[in-house]
């Protein structure tokens, strides 16, 4: 339960941030609760640690229908967030269901997404919600769905000198919720459902959250785990609000 | 009397614990946490393969990193005897099981030999693993050991008879059966044919982790005599000194365990971590450290066995239990000296007698780490089994569940499965006192998929010797000294025993646990023996002490020893009470100096001549989500037979802790080995206990029937409080959803399945 050695930066700027991810091992961490338990288990060792927690990535905005999410947001602002930000009710509900008080303290976000956990909670809700994530390298900035951020088990579209940077969720009042069903263990869904108007987002069955439900014949899911989701999906329907 | 002038009562006054202050503020000092002089640090290089030959173990590439001292493998121990898992702390040739420690790296810092660990290569040449129980027995099935140790009985191929079985011959098995206990009366066959009622059932339960908060750790340095100490999390020191002296041959005086305080035990801290150090400290003439981490704890030390349990049993029309029949393979994991068969086989008949009965247990050997006792060991298990059938039986024979159960309760005289007769044990009272309370009156009348479940559960208790001081010091204070461990409050109950006897306050009572050089002679920490049976000697200790305060101040007040009696710390003459001494001042006179007097010095040496067995009952209101398969503890009722309640607040301590893990036994917990023995969940993050939010309110009901021999009456507590619990949550289901469960833990996959 030791890391590997590794070096520490703690940069001002995103521009500089993104000049030490030049670095191949070099590895971004915002809130670290998912980053250094991997370090500490040494499944993750990179050689340089650039803590973003110095960069100006906080705060909620509202602008005309979209909400601005700044990645380093944690998931305790999100929640605390005043009534009149029109936040949709899943992403309340997947903040609520991420870890612990003590890691929604500290947990972003942006770093929880880019971390790509196939069962993130805040995934699926980012994906039913319809938000577009902006990710920014040295070449400038790009914007990218949720549902097409997540490539694979921890695997994202970021590049290794990019940082996801805010996130814009539509406002389009449509009634929304999460459901999950948790591994007694870890806390992570073993199937979790984001459902905003029409659009599902799932989460803990796959490789990757992903979109839309008619995908499910082809997860190989075993029969609990297929009658698991269908029940998430109707629950989260049913608590839509 | 009035009322001020009453005697201050020590027993049976809720007390906090006498270590509460240090433990809640970080002050109490565990293994780990000791600062040595030249200390060294190790870490593990564990077996990635559950069976494999070692063809070679190469440490060259660890030693160049700067900081790593030694690299030690099984040949540099120097061990020259002992036998099971104690005398393999490091593989020999062959390893037996995925976790099994192969070498050990020493190094200047815990960090430096982390990373020389990263870097021993050892070549494995793979075997077989062994891990299904009933492929394993069958004749000619791969073999979990290839290479014996010499010690080792082979029982394989001939059944161990018990007295007065009909052993059918010898049964051809494999030589992974390393145990057989059978057990037999009566005619089964002719009993069961006139029952009114038959059930049967395969029941599997699951291996399952201690999760102790304190993970494995021990110090051990080389001492200046020659020997070697160790201070360790360890539930036994003296059991773990004649280990430590035969494995590493050692005269008795050389070896020296000191426990540290203990971060919870469960059985599972008997001697796994020790032989490590031990042997680094002697290799290298240096004090070494290891502290587990909890990954190692999970897939390293020595969890509770799985078992699979075939029972039936029989009823006559009246609901009186008649017949028994039962078969159980226990998983003993890699080493023989782990069987845990002699734990099964008697408890497979739960809290009651049979007219007849027949038994056989096997102890299976597998590629799973040895396996080790966990609170109450196998009666959880066993008592899922014989619980649901009797649930069952009541069911069929349309008897009032609890009825049915108070109608076997054993008399005194009556024989347990294992042939031992039985003890008063309670049964009777816990399962009154729940058929009082408003939770079982209300059984018939709930929402739909709510159900409500009640078991029994029983732990027979143990008995060892033991042997305790009881000392007037110089402030008038009482100490205690015993080479006990405290767990779970233990030194808080014997110093109730000590306070009341001598008839001091509780505050002036304090208990300290000596190391195996200085302390009289002690059992284990385990088995529900500290209370039972140092309680015992710790009564006969403080009578000693009394005895000889009240012989001084007969002398010093003038009056017959027999008219004085011990109130609240004062000697007083009974009738005068302005005539008297006060213990403090006996205490400063007889150590000042040039006292005439000699000093009060209590000794009492003691075994309780028959166990004292506790019994438990619970029941429990559970929600089952159809569609999830996912049970809610909605309410919990426990009651227990603790003997005399020394202190109440600790009772009630024990009955939330056991009906907590019981709820882990029930719903979560369970260690899981692939086909290939591969261990699959070895952290918190992939094995599941209950968490708070997964508790409901417990009540407790005390139940007093006194033991006979035990101190003050009481009987050991700690074990019989987990075991109805996981049955009783099962009842719980079956009464809500019409599903009867046969496989623990009950996830939320089994029930829908089992629903469907």
């Amino acid at each position: 339960m030791i890391p590997a050695a590794f070096e520490y930066v703690r940069p001002d700027s995103v521009e500089q941030a993104l000049a030490e991810l030049a670095d191949p091992d070099a590895k971004a961490i915002a809130g670290g609760h998912s980053l250094l338990p991997l370090m500490k288990l040494r499944l993750a060792r990179p050689s340089l640690l650039v803590d973003l927690d110095g960069l100006d990535l906080r705060g909620v905005s509202v602008d005309g229908d979209t909400i601005r999410l700044g990645a380093l947001t944690t998931y305790d602002e999100l929640l605390s967030l005043d009534v009149s930000v029109p936040l949709p009710a899943a992403l309340r509900d997947c903040a609520n269901a991420v870890g612990d008080l003590q890691v929604r303290n500290a947990g972003t976000v942006g770093g929880g997404l880019a971390h790509a956990d196939p069962a993130s909670d805040f995934a699926a809700g980012a994906i039913a919600v319809g938000a577009t994530l902006v990710l920014q390298s040295p070449a400038g900035t790009r914007e990218v769905a949720a549902a097409d951020f997540f490539v694979g088990p921890f695997t994202t579209l970021l590049k290794q000198q990019e940082l996801l940077v805010e996130l814009r969720v539509p406002v389009r009042g449509e009634r929304s919720a999460y459901v999950s069903f948790d591994d007694p263990a870890s806390g992570y869904p073993l199937a979790g459902a984001a459902v905003c108007g029409d659009a599902v987002g799932l989460t803990g069955v796959a490789a990757h959250p992903l979109a839309a439900p008619d995908v499910l014949d082809e997860l190989g899911l075993d029969d609990y785990r297929r009658h698991l989701v269908t029940v998430a999906i109707d629950r989260a329907r049913g608590a839509a609000r | 009397m009035s009322i001020a002038e009453q005697p201050a009562r020590a027993a049976g006054v809720r007390r906090r614990r006498l270590d509460a202050a240090e433990k809640t503020t970080g002050r109490a000092s565990y293994a780990a946490d000791a600062a040595y002089r030249g200390l060294l640090h190790a870490r593990p290089v564990l077996s990635l393969e559950a069976h494999a030959r070692i063809l070679s173990i190469d440490g060259s590439a660890a030693l160049e990193v700067t900081g790593v001292r030694a690299v030690l493998t099984a040949d540099d121990l120097g061990i020259v005897g002992g036998s099971g898992r104690k005398a393999e702390p490091l593989a020999r040739t062959e390893v037996v099981f995925a976790g099994q420690p192969v070498a050990l790296v020493v190094a200047d810092s815990e960090a430096i030999a982390e990373d020389g660990a990263e870097l021993v290569f050892v070549e494995y040449e793979p075997l077989p693993a062994v891990v299904d129980l009933e492929q394993a027995i069958l004749p000619g099935a791969a073999l979990a050991r290839i290479e014996r140790s010499a010690d080792e009985a082979d029982v394989a191929m001939h059944g161990e008879a018990g007295a007065g079985q009909d052993d059918e011959g010898t049964e051809r098995v494999s030589g992974n059966v390393i145990d057989i206990v059978s057990y037999a009366e009566g005619d089964t066959e002719q009993t069961f044919a006139e029952c009114a009622a038959v059930v049967e059932g395969r029941f599997r339960t699951s291996w399952i982790h201690q999760s102790y908060l304190e993970p494995q750790a021990a110090v051990a340095w080389p001492e200046g005599d020659g020997g070697v100490a160790v201070r360790s999390s360890t539930q036994a020191t003296f059991w773990t000194r004649s280990d430590l002296a035969r494995v590493y041959g050692l005269p008795i005086p050389k070896v020296r365990v000191e426990a540290a305080t203990l971060g919870g035990g469960f059985g599972g801290k008997f001697g796994v971590i020790e032989p490590l150090v031990v042997g680094a400290a002697l290799a290298l003439s240096r004090p070494v450290r290891l502290v587990f981490t909890r990954s190692e704890d999970f897939v390293s030390a020595s969890p509770g066995p799985g078992l699979v349990i075939d029972l039936k049993v029989g009823a006559r029309a009246d609901g009186t239990l008649a017949a028994l029949e039962g078969r159980v393979l226990a998983d003993s994991g890699a080493f023989s000296d782990s069987s845990p068969v002699g734990f099964a086989g008697g408890k497979l008949g739960g809290a009651y007698s049979f007219q007849a009965w027949s038994v056989r247990t096997y102890g299976v050997r597998t590629n799973r780490p040895g396996a080790g006792a966990y609170r109450a060991p196998l009666a959880t298990p066993t008592a899922f089994a014989i619980e649901s059938l009797v649930d069952e039986l009541a069911r069929r024979l349309d008897v009032d569940p609890i009825e049915l159960r108070l109608r076997n309760v054993p008399a005194a005289g009556d024989l347990r499965v294992d042939g031992i007769a039985w003890q008063a044990t309670g049964l009777r009272e816990t399962l009154e006192a729940v058929r009082e309370h408003p939770l079982w009156q209300r059984r018939d009348d709930l929402p739909e998929n709510e159900g409500i479940g009640l078991a029994s559960g029983l732990f027979p208790g143990g008995r060892m010797g033991a042997s305790a001081m009881c000392r007037l010091d110089s402030d008038g204070g009482v100490t205690v000294v015993s080479g006990y461990v405290d767990m779970s409050g233990t030194d808080t109950g014997v110093a109730a025993i000590a306070a009341e006897i001598v008839g001091v306050p509780l505050d002036s009572v304090r208990v300290v646990s000596g190391d195996t050089s200085e302390a009289p002679q002690a059992g284990v920490s385990g088995g529900s023996m500290v209370t039972y049976c140092l309680g015992s000697a710790v009564a006969l200790a403080a009578a000693d002490a009394r005895e000889q305060i009240l012989r001084y101040a007969a002398q010093q007040l003038e009056v017959d020893q027999a008219d004085l009696e011990i109130v609240n710390g004062l000697v007083r003459v009974v009738g005068a009470p302005q005539r008297e001494l006060s213990v403090a001042a006996i205490g400063s006179r007889l150590t000042g100096f040039g006292t005439s007097y000699p000093p009060v010095e209590g000794h009492g040496t003691a075994v309780p001549p028959d166990l004292a067995p506790s019994a438990a009952a619970a029941l429990v209101r559970v929600r089952v989500d159809r569609d999830t398969g996912r049970v809610e503890l909605l309410d919990w009722v426990a009651a227990q037979d603790c003997g005399r309640a020394l202190n109440p607040a600790l009772v009630e301590g024990q009955m939330h802790g056991g009906a907590v893990q019981s709820i882990g036994y029930a719903l979560y917990e369970e260690l899981v080995h692939d086909e290939d023995g591969q261990p699959l969940n070895g952290s918190f993050l992939t094995y599941a206990i209950p968490r708070i939010d997964a508790v409901p309110e417990i009540q407790t009901l005390i139940v007093e029937v006194p033991a006979p021999y035990g101190p003050l009456g009481a009987k050991g507590i700690g074990e019989s409080a987990i075991v109805p619990g996981a049955a009783a949550i099962s009842n719980a289901i079956r009464s809500a959803t019409g599903a009867r469960l046969h496989e623990l833990p009950m996830t939320p996959d089994r029930v829908w399945r089992s629903l469907r």
